[in-house]
C-alpha cells in the first residue's frame, strides 16, 4: 500500500501553521466573553462543515439546516471547548457528525454516499487493482455496506480527499489507526474486486 | 437499510453557499436559546426544597431586620443622614445625559471656554477658533421664565473631526423613523448657560447665532439639536450657511498669495546661485590656463653623450642638415657606425660607390639613425650610430660636458618655473573654491532667511486662508445645548470583518468596549458596538478602540493590510500618554 505517498489534494481552511492555531484560540477565547466573536469562526468555517454535511445526504435545505445547528451548538457549548492543540475546525466536524449520526437514526433514508468515478479509481489504485469498469456495481456496493465508521473513513480520505492527520483528528483516532484501520478496509476491497474481475 | 449512492452529483455553488451564511440569526438563536437556558434555571426555584429553604432565610432576614429596627435605632438615624448626604454623588453617575453623551477617555474629552456676558447688554464672543458667538440683549430666562438680568455665563465648545467626535462621546447615531443611520458631520457644537451655577434658558423670541468655521466644505448637510431626553437627534433644518462670497474672496487672496510668495525669492539668491555656478567654470579656465603656461615652458632635451666608434666596424662619413638633425648640430666630424641589428651586412656596400646616401631618424629616435643607399636599383637601408674615433671623440666628449651642465641648469630653472606656476595654480584655485563655499554658506543663509520669512508669511496668510476657505456655517440657536450640522450616512454595506482585536504584542486579546471605524474619506466616525465591522472596500479608514477603559488605535495603513490579508486578528497599540486631547488624538490616528 502506498497509503503515504498517495497525492492527497491539501485543505487550506484546515491545514494550521502555529500561529494561525494560536490566532484561532484568541479568537475562541474572546467568543467566550462574547459571542459576537465567533463571526470569524462562522465565517472560515461555514463552507467546509456545510460540505462535510452535504457529502453525507442528499437534501440541501437539511444540509443547511444542520449547519446552522452544528454551529448553535457550537457556540452554546463553546465554554465546554478546550484547546488540544489541533484546529477548531475538528470540534465542529465531530459535533456535525454526531448532528448526522442522530439524524440518520431517525431518518435513515437521508443518508447517501456521494462520489465521483475518480474516487472510485483511486480506491482500486489503492487496492493495488486497476480500475474496471465492471467494478463500479461492486464497490458501490460494498462501500454501501460498510459500517459507519468505515465508511466514514472511506469517504474523508477518497471522497473529501484529506490527509490522514486531518482524518484522525476529525474521527478522534491516532494517524497510525486511521491509516491501520483504512488499510483493512482496502484488503477486503482488494478480495472482492478479485471475486468480481474472476 | 442501505444508503443511496450518487455519482458524480453535481456541486453547491459558493454563492448559494454563502446565501445562507447568517451569523446574524446564528447569534438571535443563541440569545433566544440562553434566555429560555435561563428561564429554565428559574424553575429550578420552583421546586419544594428551594421553597422551604427561601422561607427560612427570608424569616431569618425579617427578625434580623425587626432587632435592628428595634434596639439599634441611632445607628439606623445615622445610616439614613449617610444616604441623604450621598445622594447628590451618588446620583450623577445614573444621570441619564451622562451614561447617553459618554466620552470614552474623560482626560481626552474637550473643554469647554467660559464665557461671561452681560444680558442687559448682549454679547459678541469671539471664540478661540473663531466661531463668532452673537447673544442678543436680554435673551435669557430661568426655568420657571423669569427674565434674567445680570451677569451669565456661557459655556462652548466646538467639534470638527473624528478625533473630537470620539472624545466627546455624543452618540452620532440618528434615528430616522426606525432607519438608523450614522451622521457625516459638518461639525457640530456645545453650548450652555449658567447664572450662579443655575442652568439659564434662551427666551422663545430670540436667538443666539453662532458662525461656526467648518472644515468641511460640502453643500450636503442639515442642522439637527441633540434631544438627549428622547435620546435623538431632532432635525431642525437644512444648512444654510455656504459662504460663496469668502470662497471668492478667497480665491483672490490666494492668487494675491503665490504672488508675494515669488517676489519673496529674493534676487540675492538668485546672484547667489549664478556666482555658484560660475565658479567651476572659472575653476576650469584656471587650470587650462595654467596647464598651457606650464607646457608652453621650453623644452629642453637631454645632450647626447658621444659613443666612441670601434676599428673592427665599418662606419661611413656623411654630410648632414645641422637642421634636420639638431641634437648632433653641435658635433663635428661623426660618422656612421654600421649597426649589430645589421645582420646580413655585406662588407661589401662599403665597396660600392653609391650614387645617393641619405640619412633619417632610426627605431630608437635619437639614439641611431636609418642610411639609405641607392645606386640604379639597388637600395641598401642600414641602421647606423653616430660615433667619434680618435681626437674627435675626445673633444666631442668634452663639449658634451659642457652641454650637459648647461642642460642640468636649464632644466632646474624649467623646474622652478613649473613649480611656480603650479603653486600659482593652486592658489587660483583653492581662492576660488573658498569663494564658492563662502557664496554657498551665504546662500544657506539666505535661503534660511527666505525660508523663515515664507513660513512667516505662509502662517500669516493661512491663518487668513483657514478661516477664509473653510465656510462659515450659521447656527441659529433657540435652545442650549448640542447643534450639528450633518448629513446622515448608511453603514458600509461591501464587506464585514468579524474582528478580534489584538495588543501589539499579539498576546493579549482585548474585550473591546466600544470600536469606533473612522472613515478617512469623510468626517465620519461610525460607533459600533461588538460584532462584525462593515467596511466599504473603497474607502479608507481606521480604528480606534476602547477597552479596558483606554484607547487603542489600528492607523489606517495596518487595517488596510488586515483588509487584503483577510484577517480577522487587528493589532492595536494602546494611545501613549502624550495623547493628552483631541489634537493629539487627531495626530495618532492620522486624520
Amino acid at each position: 500500500m502506498l497509503l503515504d505517498a498517495v497525492h492527497m489534494e491539501f485543505s487550506p481552511r484546515y491545514h494550521h501553521t502555529a500561529d494561525m492555531l494560536l490566532e484561532e484560540q484568541m479568537i475562541i477565547e474572546s467568543a467566550k466573553q462574547n459571542p459576537e466573536y465567533f463571526g470569524a469562526i462562522y465565517d472560515k468555517y461555514y463552507k467546509p462543515i456545510f460540505g462535510y454535511i452535504y457529502q453525507r445526504m442528499d437534501c440541501k435545505e437539511t444540509a443547511f439546516d444542520l449547519t446552522a445547528q452544528v454551529f448553535l451548538k457550537a457556540l452554546t457549548n463553546l465554554e465546554k471547548y478546550e484547546y488540544k492543540g489541533v484546529p477548531f475546525a475538528s470540534w465542529l466536524y465531530r459535533i456535525a457528525h454526531s448532528e448526522l449520526m442522530q439524524l440518520f437514526r431517525t431518518q435513515k433514508n437521508l443518508r447517501t454516499v456521494n462520489a465521483d468515478i475518480g474516487d472510485l479509481k483511486h480506491i482500486c489504485e489503492e487496492a493495488e487493482e486497476e480500475y474496471m469498469e465492471q467494478y463500479k456495481g461492486s464497490l458501490m456496493t460494498v462501500i454501501k455496506q460498510l459500517p459507519e465508521e468505515q465508511l466514514q473513513l472511506i469517504e474523508l480520505r477518497f471522497f473529501e480527499k484529506r490527509p490522514f492527520k486531518e482524518i484522525a483528528e476529525i474521527m478522534d483516532l491516532t494517524e497510525t489507526n486511521a491509516k491501520v484501520k483504512l488499510s483493512r478496509i482496502l484488503e477486503r476491497v482488494k478480495i472482492l474486486l478479485t471475486k468480481t474481475s474472476k | 437499510m442501505e444508503p443511496k449512492f450518487n455519482l458524480n452529483r453535481q456541486p453547491v455553488s459558493d454563492e448559494e453557499i454563502n446565501s445562507k451564511k447568517d451569523f446574524g440569526e446564528l447569534i438571535k438563536q443563541f440569545k433566544k436559546q440562553s434566555i429560555e437556558k435561563a428561564r429554565t434555571d428559574e424553575n429550578f426555584f420552583k421546586n419544594k426544597k428551594v421553597t422551604y429553604s427561601t422561607i427560612i432565610a427570608g424569616v431569618a432576614v425579617l427578625c434580623t431586620v425587626t432587632y435592628f429596627a428595634v434596639f439599634n435605632q441611632e445607628s439606623s438615624k445615622k445610616i439614613a443622614h449617610e444616604k441623604t448626604f450621598t445622594k447628590p454623588l451618588n446620583s450623577k453617575p445614573v444621570s441619564g445625559n451622562k451614561s447617553y453623551i459618554s466620552p470614552p477617555v474623560s482626560k481626552l474629552n474637550i473643554p469647554y471656554s467660559t464665557y461671561r456676558v452681560k444680558t442687559e447688554k448682549g454679547a459678541t464672543i469671539m471664540h478661540k477658533n473663531s466661531s463668532k458667538i452673537t447673544i442678543p440683549k436680554n435673551a435669557f430666562i430661568d426655568k420657571k421664565g423669569n427674565n434674567i438680568v445680570g451677569d451669565v455665563e456661557i459655556k462652548f465648545r466646538e467639534f470638527h473631526n473624528q478625533a473630537d467626535i470620539i472624545v466627546s462621546g455624543i452618540p452620532m447615531i440618528y434615528d430616522s423613523a426606525g432607519v438608523q443611520s450614522q451622521f457625516e458631520s459638518a461639525g457640530m457644537i456645545d453650548i450652555k448657560g449658567y447664572q450662579n451655577n443655575e442652568p439659564v434658558y434662551i427666551k422663545p423670541d430670540k436667538k443666539i447665532t453662532v458662525e461656526f468655521i467648518s472644515e468641511q466644505t460640502a453643500d450636503r448637510y442639515n442642522m439637527y439639536f441633540l434631544d438627549t431626553i428622547a435620546k435623538n437627534w431632532v432635525y431642525i433644518g437644512k444648512d444654510n450657511s455656504l459662504d460663496k462670497y469668502r470662497k471668492t474672496e478667497n480665491s483672490q487672496q490666494n492668487t494675491s498669495f503665490i504672488e508675494q510668495e515669488r517676489n519673496l525669492t529674493s534676487k540675492k539668491i538668485i546672484e547667489l546661485e549664478n556666482k555658484i555656478q560660475e565658479i567651476p567654470n572659472k575653476i576650469e579656465k584656471v587650470d587650462s590656463y595654467f596647464n598651457e603656461k606650464i607646457t608652453q615652458l621650453p623644452k629642453i632635451t637631454i645632450p647626447n653623450k658621444p659613443i666612441e666608434g670601434k676599428n673592427s666596424i665599418p662606419k661611413f662619413e656623411l654630410d648632414i642638415e645641422e637642421k634636420d638633425f639638431p641634437e648632433l648640430a653641435c658635433f663635428k666630424n661623426i660618422v656612421f657606425e654600421v649597426g649589430s641589428e645589421n645582420k646580413n651586412y655585406n662588407p661589401k656596400i662599403g665597396d660600392i660607390t653609391w650614387s645617393s646616401a641619405e640619412i633619417s631618424h632610426g627605431p630608437i629616435k635619437g639614439k641611431n639613425y636609418w642610411l639609405t643607399l641607392k645606386l640604379k636599383n639597388n637600395i641598401e637601408k642600414l641602421i647606423v650610430y653616430p660615433v667619434f674615433t680618435g681626437i674627435n671623440y675626445t673633444k666631442a666628449l668634452n663639449l658634451y660636458e659642457a652641454k650637459f651642465d648647461e642642460y642640468q641648469k636649464l632644466i632646474l630653472k624649467r623646474e622652478t618655473e613649473e613649480k611656480r606656476l603650479k603653486t600659482e595654480l593652486e592658489n587660483k584655485k583653492l581662492a576660488l573654491i573658498n569663494t564658492q563655499n563662502q557664496l554657498s554658506e551665504e546662500l544657506v543663509r539666505e535661503k534660511v532667511k527666505i525660508s523663515k520669512q515664507k513660513q512667516f508669511k505662509l502662517d500669516e496668510d493661512f491663518k487668513k486662508l483657514s478661516k477664509a476657505e473653510k465656510i462659515t456655517r450659521t447656527f441659529e440657536i433657540n435652545k442650549f445645548g448640542i447643534h450639528n450640522s450633518d448629513c446622515a450616512t448608511e453603514l458600509p454595506k461591501n464587506s464585514t470583518l468579524h474582528a478580534f482585536f489584538v495588543t501589539d504584542n499579539n498576546k493579549l486579546s482585548l474585550k473591546t468596549q466600544i470600536v469606533y471605524l473612522i472613515c478617512h474619506d469623510k468626517n465620519l466616525v461610525y460607533t459600533l458596538p461588538n460584532g462584525p465591522i462593515p467596511y466599504n472596500t473603497n474607502e479608507t479608514y481606521s480604528l480606534c478602540v476602547l477597552a479596558n477603559n483606554k484607547l487603542y488605535i489600528c492607523d489606517k495603513t495596518t487595517f488596510a493590510a488586515i483588509i487584503a490579508k483577510q484577517s480577522n486578528k487587528i493589532p492595536v497599540k494602546e494611545i501613549t500618554d502624550e495623547v493628552s486631547d483631541a489634537i493629539e488624538l487627531k495626530k495618532a490616528i492620522g486624520i
